[in-house]
């Protein structure tokens, strides 16, 4: 056993694809790590996963990884016809980093994981897959979406199986932090919420990270999977989407009917991160892909 | 041991018993250049000196033939070791306070539950702060508190960081505390920092203990190499005890006892070298009868607050602290506070 250098120690990052998220992520999402995203169905969490499976195949000049990726998904069906549409959309922007007539999804290795064993099972043929795909293009990314899917079903509410459940969450992340350090992989994980009823008090109401409480769709919720899981990951975003509504009047018909112009406001939090200070950033979701926006 | 048993020249040792030092003890957490301005003698000499003494303190607790028990202490030389100890700041002046200066030296302290990155950030700061006090650390990273930091939570970035904002401070405390000192001290790199830390990456609960039990050999290369003192090592940050704990035991009755055995390793290991140690890791209950000092880390509020939950020495209390980019601080409420009186 001999202790590493830490000037030798780089962390490397892997680009979102869009520079103002990348500022607020200081480069984007650290190799050797597990960054965990949490929001409500239709936030953006599948879109983020798509968009970094992409762009990893950038060179690393680029702010990529030049590298495939690996995407477990547990959510049915796999969004093929979104991913298709970033593709193109990822091609026409980088063209040139890529000979003609590649396709940058050949590189985007898909698998679906259907319980948490099979998860499991999985990880343990994914070493002598990555290793024997070393000499194409590297894999160094691994997707789960969504590790909530596999946990929120199985599980009955009895002290044998939640113990049971926990300790699975520290197998799962013990053997993706053994992955991710062997092959220097950044480690993508994306997570459900559930809404919080009542008092601010129990396990659920408990604080972790640097906001009080994550708001999204008006409704306070909290990250699903609770506090051992949280245990597991390294940072943990949050993505609200909250519907604001601008009235206009109508001038013409006596100011009597009015037009509801529904906006959507979506945002992105760093709820820990060991790098990262507390921050936030607005995006927006368009055909291309996900983008921050400047205030 | 008093100083006339030193194996230094007669003119030293006079130099020295009529400046005031009478026992080893004394000479313990004094510079090498305080004690040659003091002597009036070189530099060089000091060091000498100092070198020599902390030698023979060495042997003394190695071989203890005096006592009547092998390693037996009397209370007395118990009580001259414990304010010769060394403190380690933990830069929030407010935190200090409440743990009587600092993290101890040959005391195992147990940071634990509830806060998040918070606790990698302090493990920084003071693991670098440390590492200015010309000392290195042994910096393992082991496995989660709640929420982050597992391995590879320890970000390089984030401890350079950390290390340019500890030399700026340490540059600007310089100025004020000894304005003659200032020239002769060349100005240090973050890199120097980085370079004292010894960082181990553990991927298995296997691996955790085989580590620990190698750490004597370790420390005790390190100490013979070179006896300066920068090359001692005077920290293990261990980051965080339980995590590989937290699977695969069936067995809590094993688990119990291996944990136990893994603190008494580290108690002894911090007895030995004059280490601190400092855990980080989540609350169980048989694990907190084997660490001297427990903090409990929490949110009050939008504050973060650092609590002694347990300690032998200390009154419980609570401080509140923030993190900033520059490391742990005193919460910017309390300044303001400090500030309006």
């Amino acid at each position: 056993m001999t202790p590493q250098s830490l000037l030798q120690l780089t962390s490397q990052k892997c680009t979102t694809g869009c520079s103002i998220l990348d500022r607020l992520l200081y480069g984007g999402i650290p190799c050797d790590s597990i960054t965990e995203i949490v929001a409500e169905s239709g936030s953006g969490k599948t879109q983020i996963c798509l968009q970094l499976s992409l762009h990893a195949q950038l060179p690393v000049s680029h702010g990529g990884l030049a590298a495939s990726s690996l995407y477990l998904h547990t959510e049915f069906p796999f969004p093929f016809r979104r991913l298709h549409q970033l593709c193109l959309s990822f091609l026409s922007s980088n063209a040139h980093h890529f000979p003609v007539n590649d396709n940058p999804c050949d590189r985007i290795f898909v698998q679906s994981v259907h319980t948490a064993d099979h998860l499991l099972e999985i990880m343990s043929k994914t070493d002598p897959f990555i290793e024997n795909s070393k000499n194409q293009v590297p894999v160094r990314l691994i997707v789960i979406d969504s590790i909530a899917a596999l946990f929120r079903s199985d599980f009955d509410n009895t002290p044998v199986e939640l113990k049971r459940r926990s300790s699975l969450f520290f197998k799962i992340s013990s053997k993706l932090k053994a992955l991710a350090k062997r092959f220097n992989l950044a480690v993508l994980v994306t997570n459900q919420v559930v809404d919080l009823v009542g008092p601010n008090e129990g396990i659920n109401g408990l604080r972790i990270g640097n906001l009080g409480c994550l708001h999204t769709s008006g409704r306070r919720v909290c990250p699903a999977l609770g506090l051992a899981w949280a245990n597991c990951v390294n940072s943990r975003l949050f993505l609200s989407r909250n519907e604001e509504v601008i009235r206009e009047e109508n001038e013409k018909s006596n100011g009597q009917s009015c037009d509801f112009v529904k906006k959507k406001m979506r945002k992105l939090y760093v709820v820990f991160a060991p790098h990262l200070p507390e921050s936030s950033c607005e995006f927006e979701i368009t055909r291309e892909g996900l983008f921050g926006v400047e205030r | 041991m008093e100083i006339w048993r030193l194996p230094i020249s007669a003119s030293q040792r006079g130099k020295l018993i009529s400046a005031g030092y009478t026992s080893l003890s004394s000479l313990s957490s004094i510079s090498s250049s305080d004690l040659a301005r003091e002597l009036k003698v070189s530099e060089s000499e000091a060091m000498n000196i100092l070198k020599v003494a902390s030698h023979s303190r060495g042997s003394e607790t190695s071989n203890a033939s005096c006592s009547i028990v092998e390693g037996a202490q009397s209370a007395w030389d118990m009580l001259h070791d414990e304010e010769s100890l060394m403190h380690i700041t933990t830069s929030s002046a407010d935190l200090d306070n409440i743990l009587g200066g600092g993290i101890h030296c040959k005391e195992v302290t147990e940071i634990g539950w509830s806060s998040l990155s918070v606790i990698v950030n302090s493990v920084l700061k003071y693991k670098l702060t440390t590492a200015f006090g010309s000392e290195s650390i042994i910096f393992m990273l082991i496995g989660g508190v709640p929420g982050i930091d597992t391995e590879g939570s320890f970000m390089v970035e984030r401890a350079f960081q950390i290390a340019e904002a500890c030399i700026e401070d340490m540059s600007e405390y310089n100025r004020f505390l000894r304005k003659d000192f200032q020239e002769c001290k060349i100005k240090m790199q973050p890199q120097d920092i980085l370079e004292n830390i010894f960082y181990f990456r553990i991927c298995s609960y296997t691996e955790q203990i085989a580590l620990i039990n190698y750490l004597d050999k370790f420390l005790s290369e390190h100490k013979d190499v070179d006896m300066s003192l920068w090359s001692q090592v005077k920290v293990i940050v261990v980051d965080s005890v339980t995590f590989h704990f937290r699977q695969d035991f069936d067995d809590m009755a094993l688990r119990t006892r291996v944990l136990s055995g893994m603190a008494l390793k580290l108690m002894n290991l911090a007895k030995r070298f004059s280490l601190a140690v400092r855990l980080v890791c989540s609350c169980r209950d048989s694990w907190s009868h084997t660490c001297t000092n427990r903090i409990v880390l929490y949110w009050n509020g939008n504050e973060r607050y650092a609590y002694i939950d347990k300690s032998p020495s200390l009154r419980s209390a609570s401080a509140a602290y923030s993190v900033t980019a520059r490391g742990i601080r005193n919460s910017s409420s309390s300044c303001k506070r400090i500030k309006m009186m």
